[in-house]
């Protein structure tokens, strides 16, 4: 599978522009878990209601996508526990019997980024919410490449997220923690360099150092040809072309 | 249009309050059976709610996938089993590495998760049997890929509403861009306290069974189950002929009432499966009973369909089994199909009050035992439009 990389953004805390991405890039350290980006570029009224990923998310995204295009890009959202965190506390109110705040609720579907990107960005396009475990990334970017295949002269508008999980469910699961977003918009054609995806079998030996969508972001920007990546099943790789 | 291969929905598992298997559904579906209905009065404090429940016990998960125990995916297994011999075939043809899974649910395990955090709430600590990879989304794909050893792609979508309808629009992608030759995709949702006070919050909730299009109409009645396809590229059996998809770009918990986008989600279908609106043989609504729905939708149908189109709202019958409605809706359609008699198609009932929204404009809603006549082949429509303002429409058909 191939597609054109029109543009890319990323954020976590203390690294929140291009110049900052590309020297972690050179020099990679484990990335901050603490941390909201602003989120000034949101009206006062949706901005009050972000959740930390939230404001995460939609930033990356409004920098991923120069304000022409966003009303008109597909949008795939991708998070591997998602509003878990805000679910943590409805579901302590729901066990003691407590009334739930419906703005809180709407807010913690899993595809209330992508609601709400819709909302501020004015697109009606479609879009796309989803989770994979630890391999929530390389299954994103499959998925980005569904939407140009349903549509195919339609950039897609691709990020990834998370925050770390809250102390209830934090012991669980082993992974690398850290807040951050990477966003990218993904064409069939058009300026920009050519990216080529290839999924094959793979034994399960994974363990990464940082988020994956952090490690694919640091070999674009300063890595060599390929990049190999273990997931649980598969293995992944993309290559420049 | 290009040269895109087919889509067959090749086989499917299906439960829900009405049944477990898909003849024993359908039977009850074309009568208009709200006996799968009971109420519960333990879901929302100081609230009795009509719900559409699994009832009866559910099989456990075999015990090396103990970490992904929860309700949610025992009603996946549930449909899963019925579809095993198709996948067997599939996996001899095919091979394990070419066999993709993709998902839907909105709730996961959530409703597992409330017991682990009640305990905790007694104890201090999370109950010994709970692990992240029920609750978590991606595990809803993942333990179908761990059960039936599969190296395809497999991952979990969650759009609310659209979640399953979804699912089997990237199944299609996945087999058109040669990753896979089979995929399974669906959705499963299940009851739990959380979404049922949430919506209840919302106000979204009707107290009596839900009434959907009429003017008394007050809301939804909640339902669960799961609907598993495995979908391939076989130019035979029943295809995924078109899919259309759009956002509203309006309110996370309305829809824009003038239907702009759920016009746009049926206009996209009919164009990608090459057709006019006057082929459709019947709609299955998204029809959830609630004021703001229900106006929006009508006034989209109205627009499209500008000679009517036979529809009908089966949430009256199987209740809005959210993450898992939008398979569970094109799961209807496909049995609508597999069960033509001749030059007949028998038609789900729309089951309401009768009494007609006079704001609203009239729809052919289907009677009980309503057929038409369509000729070969037969064509239907599915409309999925979901929380957040996530939308997506289906169109389905009889082989040409």
């Amino acid at each position: 599978m191939e597609a054109t990389v029109r543009g890319w953004s990323a954020w976590a805390p203390s690294l929140e522009d291009a110049q900052s991405w590309e020297r972690w890039a050179e020099q990679p350290v484990p990335l901050g878990a603490e941390g909201v980006p602003d989120a000034k570029f949101l009206p006062p009224m949706l901005r009050r209601r972000c959740t930390p990923l939230t404001k995460i998310m939609l930033r990356v995204a409004f920098d991923a996508c120069p304000e022409a295009e966003r009303g008109h890009v597909r949008t795939v959202f991708a998070s591997r526990h998602g509003s878990i965190n805000e679910s943590i506390d409805m579901i302590g109110a729901v066990v003691r019997q407590e009334r739930l705040s419906p703005a809180k609720f709407s807010h913690t579907v899993h595809n209330a980024q992508a609601g709400l990107f819709s909302i501020a960005a004015g697109n009606r396009e479609a879009s796309a919410s989803l989770a994979a475990q630890s391999d929530t990334f390389p299954f994103g970017f499959l998925e980005a490449l569904t939407h140009l295949e349903r549509e195919p002269d339609r950039p897609v508008l691709f990020v990834t997220a998370d925050v770390p999980l809250a102390p209830t469910f934090a012991p669980l699961v082993s992974e690398a923690t850290a807040s951050y977003a990477v966003g990218l918009v993904l064409a069939n054609d058009g300026p920009g360099p050519r990216i080529g995806f290839e999924i094959a079998p793979g034994d399960g030996a994974a363990s990464a150092r940082w988020p994956q969508a952090a490690e694919f972001l640091r070999w674009w920007l300063a890595g060599t040809d390929a990049l190999q990546m273990e997931g649980a099943r598969q293995q992944f790789r993309w290559s420049r072309l | 249009m290009g040269e895109r291969s087919p889509c067959s929905l090749t086989a499917l598992g299906v439960v829900n309050c009405l049944g477990r298997n898909p003849s024993e559904i359908w039977k009850r579906l074309i009568e208009g059976d709200q006996s799968g209905f009971r109420q519960r009065t333990d879901f929302v404090p100081d609230r009795s709610l009509w719900v559409g429940e699994v009832r009866d016990s559910l099989p456990e998960l075999p015990p090396e996938l103990s970490r992904f125990a929860c309700r949610n995916n025992a009603l996946t297994l549930l449909a899963l089993e019925q579809i095993r011999g198709e996948f067997e075939t599939a996996l001899s043809r095919f091979g394990s590495d070419r066999i993709g899974v993709i998902l839907g649910t909105s709730t996961s395990g959530v409703g597992d998760a409330e017991s682990a955090i009640a305990h905790q709430i007694e104890s201090g600590a999370l109950s010994s049997r709970f692990h992240y990879d029920q609750l978590e989304f991606g595990g809803a794909s993942s333990f179908v890929a761990e059960l039936l050893g599969l190296g395809g792609p497999a991952y979990t979508l969650s759009t609310a509403c659209s979640s399953g309808a979804r699912a089997l629009a990237s199944a299609r992608s996945l087999i058109r861009l040669g990753v896979c030759d089979a995929v399974i995709a669906g959705a499963t949702d299940s009851l739990c306290g959380l979404t049922t006070s949430g919506f209840s919050a919302l106000q979204a909730l009707s107290d009596e069974i839900t009434n959907p299009m009429s003017g008394n109409r007050k809301g939804l009645t909640l339902g669960e189950g799961a609907a598993l396809f495995l979908v391939t590229a076989d130019p035979d059996g029943i295809q995924l002929l078109g899919v259309g998809e759009s956002s509203e770009a309006h309110h996370m918990s309305a829809p824009d009432p003038a239907g702009t986008g759920a016009r746009s989600a049926m206009e996209f279908a009919l164009t990608d499966a090459g057709l006019g609106a006057s082929e459709i043989d019947y709609l299955n609504l998204h029809g959830t009973g609630t004021p703001l729905n229900d106006s929006m939708e009508s006034v989209a149908v109205d627009t499209v369909f500008d000679s009517g189109v036979p529809c009908s709202s089966t949430k009256a019958v199987v209740g809005h089994t959210l993450g898992a409605a939008g398979a569970m809706e094109a799961a209807f359609c496909w049995l609508l199909l597999a069960a033509r008699d001749g030059d007949q198609l028998t038609l789900p009932p729309h089951c309401w009050d009768g009494v007609q929204d006079e704001t609203l404009p009239v729809l052919a809603l289907a009677e009980k035992g309503q057929c038409v006549r369509a000729a070969h082949p037969a064509r239907v429509m599915s409309n999925s439009f979901g929380f957040g303002g996530n939308n997506c429409t289906l169109v389905l058909g009889e082989p040409s």
